[in-house]
């Protein structure tokens, strides 16, 4: 990650303006416990409780790290019934990092919030039908299987 | 043109800063080896 994705500018403006970053060696207790570190890379979004919402092993390029950082975001704001800015971020995903190993998973959680917001399940059966459509081989559309039936 | 990360090292202050924020914290466990 040092060497390949954090010193693209793109990445690192997109860290600076949009999280707050921290590094922590692997090995650091109590954190390395608490959050069952056993392999590095090991990225971690939490909430300003420190509670976590989205964890990521292993590398990732520049052009995933940013979709996935977004997913990140919105997966917090989601699982804090923010649904507007967790749309906002899964919008930007499926707009921006369409062909991303992040946007399967945006455009299943899309559906599901805007079924939350509005009770109403068509979203759910259109998640499928796109999933479907544009990510045919993707767990997600494994996933979004029964909602064809809505 | 690269834009350096300026890193937080302590969970204190990075859970104080995504308070004051409004933001969420990407926390990065690496291994310097």
């Amino acid at each position: 990650m040092d060497a390949v994705t954090y010193p693209e500018e793109r990445v690192g403006t997109f860290i600076q303006e949009t999280m707050v970053p921290l590094r922590i060696k692997f090995d650091t207790q109590p954190f390395s416990t608490n959050f069952n570190i056993k392999w590095t890379p090991t990225l971690i979004a939490l909430d300003a409780e420190g509670k976590e919402h989205h964890r990521v092993v292993g590398f990732l390029p520049p052009e995933e790290l940013i979709p996935s950082l977004l997913l990140a975001i919105a997966k917090c704001s989601f699982d804090q019934e923010q649904f507007s800015s967790a749309l906002s971020a899964m919008e930007r995903i499926l707009a921006e990092y369409p062909k991303s190993d992040s946007a399967p998973e945006a455009l299943f959680l899309r559906g599901v919030a805007r079924y939350k917001t509005t009770h109403n399940p068509t979203p759910l059966k259109e998640a499928y039908e796109q999933l479907h459509t544009q990510y045919p081989t993707s767990e997600w559309t494994k996933r979004a299987y029964p909602y064809r039936l809505l | 043109m690269e834009t350096k990360i300026k890193w937080e090292s302590e969970m204190s202050h990075a859970l104080a800063r995504a308070r004051k924020e409004g933001k969420y914290v990407l926390l990065d466990f690496f291994n310097l080896g």
